[in-house]
């Protein structure tokens, strides 16, 4: 029997040297070089392996080696990666000694912290000065976002000594201060990531201390650390060159002097959020576009001073090919003009948001027109003064459009609908407010014609509050005819606000006065499914007459494959469009 | 149009295969690249015929899947679906299923290392360490003690 571990001689990068790999032929490379990394890229963090301290060989090769044992570390940590259960990973390091060394470090590499009962025990293991490896330094990621407000300064002690952590979520954990988080992040030298939205105390503390230990950051996420300021930002744009992705949504202090630094010293910037970054001004924007040349993504939400300078000021002929979303919202003072030269600078934009845009007209939707099939999501609620005919020539030309948002754009008429009805890819479509659309329109969503069209309709979310004719004449057929159907909202419409309907609604928001309870009407999930049933079972056959008699196309609603396309749902029109809430 | 080229095994085999099947593997391309095709058969000296001409059936099959791209995170790594001519494949003993995954990582052939891992990782799933000792033929070198410690620092896993 071989002799066990003493319980102080867990291995780690500071251990004595008589710990070292000389001893252990079966010992692998230390993580920076191991089997990821030399394949890695900058979304993919290193996969830590650790040994125990004593690993005695004696017994280890004295029985003849098993074909598996012919496998080299690097190769069992390929096998391990695979498992996606920690409870399979447990058991592979509950196997022998060899597989355990080179398991661990996949099995910690992002420990489970979702639930408090999971953390109590990763933390204690962490803190542990006697345990059998050196946990702290094999999380190389750590989320405790599950764990909100129950996560205080005095949780993430323990964590305090991990310092090899590369992605680190703090999302919602609204207790942390700038103590706990500064504590985690200082002697981090390896910190990729950072997640800290809604961590509403945190100060520049925080964030200086991000910036004099993390030099390796490519993504800061301060979503509504409204106490940060351009002070601390400055300094992190100087030492955190290598930022890729950076959401400052709600930081309502930043000014163009930091945003500023950041064009000028992160030229690696990919996406840019400044949603809600009310001081900041043009020039900022014709920055951060004429020097980041990698930009995909660059949201401008609510910076209501941003003006058509900031795009008309571009560098002639300069061209923004990276560039494929740009989010306008509420930018009014963004213009025609900007627009135009915007996107003829941008040829390839995917998504485009220029909901309440309000002054832009159809010579706007002509340059969007340009865009062609790139374009898959537009989003022009509030632009009231388009037209049928600028429309009819967005679907004409971008025919390959998902999500369009065309809310209170109460020039509209049937005449649009029925063009956006031959969009064959189409998921999304809003149209709350637009009150001159009648049933005309939504027939036409739920019998687009067949040439341009699949056999089965991609519709899965329909916004169609306040449009006041619309009856059950117009929506039974809809939702019989789209069996993706999974969002379908009515508030404010008359023909709807009958108890035996609403009956499938789901719950009005808690923050709701009772004028909007009143009105509220949206099925989504179940409830549409069970909306539909009803409307079938319950509603006159006459009905179910004239739509045979109509469309005699029931049998494809069997051709549905099941397949709910989810991907898009993150980036999507807003679910609470009972008013007519703008995307996020 | 695709040439032929010959593959030496390790005990001495001489194989024809075409030059774009053998492509596969990248250390053969980057060989055929650096060296030009002399015509002489290239020596694979970690490779023994049985083991090779498995490798080049895998290859053939695969000649005209496009050459994964970079690699990217954890979609291809969490995933154990393996396609069924792959896993028709891959029904061979355990001495051929680990000289293979040895053969693809020493031949650079990314693809094939990865069926071969993910083939493992499916026998490794759902069962209790000792289910795994007995389908590997491991030995159980923890101290009782030792099996304990990690149990109760990993409790976590559990679940």
């Amino acid at each position: 029997m071989a002799p066990r571990p003493r319980p102080s001689t867990r291995l780690s990068s500071e251990a004595p040297s008589e710990t070292s790999g000389s001893t252990s032929p079966e010992r692998a490379a230390d993580d920076d070089t191991d089997f990821f990394m030399a394949q890695a890229n900058d979304s993919e963090s290193s996969i830590g392996v650790a040994t125990f301290r004593d690993l005695h060989m004696s017994n280890t090769l004295s029985a003849p080696l098993p074909p598996i044992g012919r496998l080299p570390p690097e190769i069992l940590i390929a096998i391990f990666s695979k498992l996606a259960a920690p409870k399979d990973m447990l058991s592979s390091m509950l196997v022998c000694r060899s597989w355990a060394a080179n398991c661990v470090g996949i099995l910690w590499h992002r420990p489970s912290c979702n639930n408090w009962d999971n953390l109590k025990s990763v933390a204690s293991s962490v803190g542990k000065p006697d345990s059998l490896f050196a946990y702290a330094e094999l999380i190389k990621r750590l989320n405790l976002s599950a764990l909100t407000e129950d996560v205080s300064d005095g949780t993430v002690v323990p964590f305090a000594q991990c310092k090899r952590i590369e992605r680190l979520t703090l999302t919602n954990c609204s207790k942390l201060t700038d103590k706990g988080v500064s504590d985690l992040v200082e002697g981090n030298r390896h910190l990729q990531a950072l997640d800290v939205s809604d961590l509403a105390s945190l100060t520049d503390h925080t964030l200086y201390t991000v910036a004099r230990n993390c030099p390796r950051l490519q993504g800061l996420n301060i979503t509504g650390c409204s106490n940060v300021t351009d002070d601390s930002l400055l300094i992190v744009s100087q030492n955190c060159r290598q930022i890729k992705r950076l959401k400052l949504n709600g930081v309502s202090n930043v000014t163009d002097r930091s945003i500023q630094s950041f064009a000028e010293n992160c030229p690696a910037i990919l996406e840019i959020d400044l949603h809600d970054c009310k001081l900041v001004t043009s020039p900022s924007v014709t920055a951060l576009l004429t020097t980041l040349r990698h930009l995909r993504e660059l949201r401008l939400a609510h910076c209501l001073e941003i003006t058509d300078s900031a795009f008309l000021k571009l560098p002639e002929r300069m061209t923004f090919d990276s560039m494929r979303i740009l989010d306008l919202t509420a930018c009014d003072q963004v213009k025609d003009d900007a627009i135009e030269r915007i996107i003829s600078a941008a040829p390839r934009l995917r998504n485009l948001v220029l909901a309440k845009c309000r002054f832009i007209t159809d010579r706007s939707v002509s340059a969007i027109c340009k865009l062609g099939k790139n374009l898959h999501y537009v989003h022009l609620g509030h632009c009231s003064q388009i037209t049928d005919s600028a429309v009819i020539q967005l679907i004409k030309t971008c025919n390959r459009i998902r999500y369009i948002d065309l809310a209170c754009c109460n020039r509209l008429t049937d005449t649009s609908v029925q063009q956006l009805a031959t969009l064959p890819k189409l998921r999304r479509i809003g149209l709350v407010k637009c009150q001159s659309i009648t049933n005309q329109s939504i027939l036409a969503l739920a019998h687009p014609p067949r040439a341009s069209h699949p056999m089965v309709s991609n519709l899965e979310r329909v916004h169609l509050s306040y449009c006041v004719n619309l009856d059950m004449l117009g929506i039974r057929p809809l939702i019989n005819n789209c069996p993706r159907l999974t969002h379908l909202s009515l508030t404010g419409v008359p023909a709807f606000l009958r108890d035996n309907l609403t009956a499938f609604c789901r719950e009005a928001p808690p923050e709701f006065t009772p004028q909007q309870r009143e009105v509220f009407c949206v099925f989504s999930g179940e409830g549409v499914t069970r909306l539909r049933e009803y409307l079938n079972r319950n509603m006159g056959p006459h009905l179910d007459e004239t739509e045979a008699t109509m469309y005699d196309d029931d049998e494809e609603l069997d051709e549905d494959d099941g397949h709910v396309a989810g991907l898009m749902h993150a980036t999507g029109i807003n679910d609470e469009d009972y008013m007519d809430v703008p995307p996020q | 149009m695709s040439s032929q080229i010959t593959l030496t095994s390790s005990d001495g085999v001489d194989i024809s295969v075409d030059r774009t099947v053998a492509e596969r593997s990248i250390l053969i391309k980057n060989m055929l690249e650096d060296l030009g095709d002399s015509g002489e058969p290239i020596p694979i000296p970690n490779v023994n015929e049985a083991v090779l001409k498995k490798v080049i059936e895998w290859c053939e099959h695969h000649k005209n899947d496009p050459v994964t791209a970079t690699d990217d995170d954890d979609n291809r790594r969490k995933t154990t679906d393996i396609d069924e001519w792959d896993q028709k494949f891959m029904q061979v003993d355990q001495e051929m299923l680990f000289e293979i995954i040895l053969a693809a990582n020493y031949l650079d052939i990314k693809a094939l290392l990865d069926v071969g891992c993910k083939t493992v990782a499916n026998m490794i799933k759902g069962k209790s360490p000792e289910e795994i000792r007995k389908t590997f033929n491991i030995q159980n070198d923890f101290t009782p003690e030792e099996e304990d410690q990690i149990r109760r620092e990993n409790e976590w896993a559990e679940e």
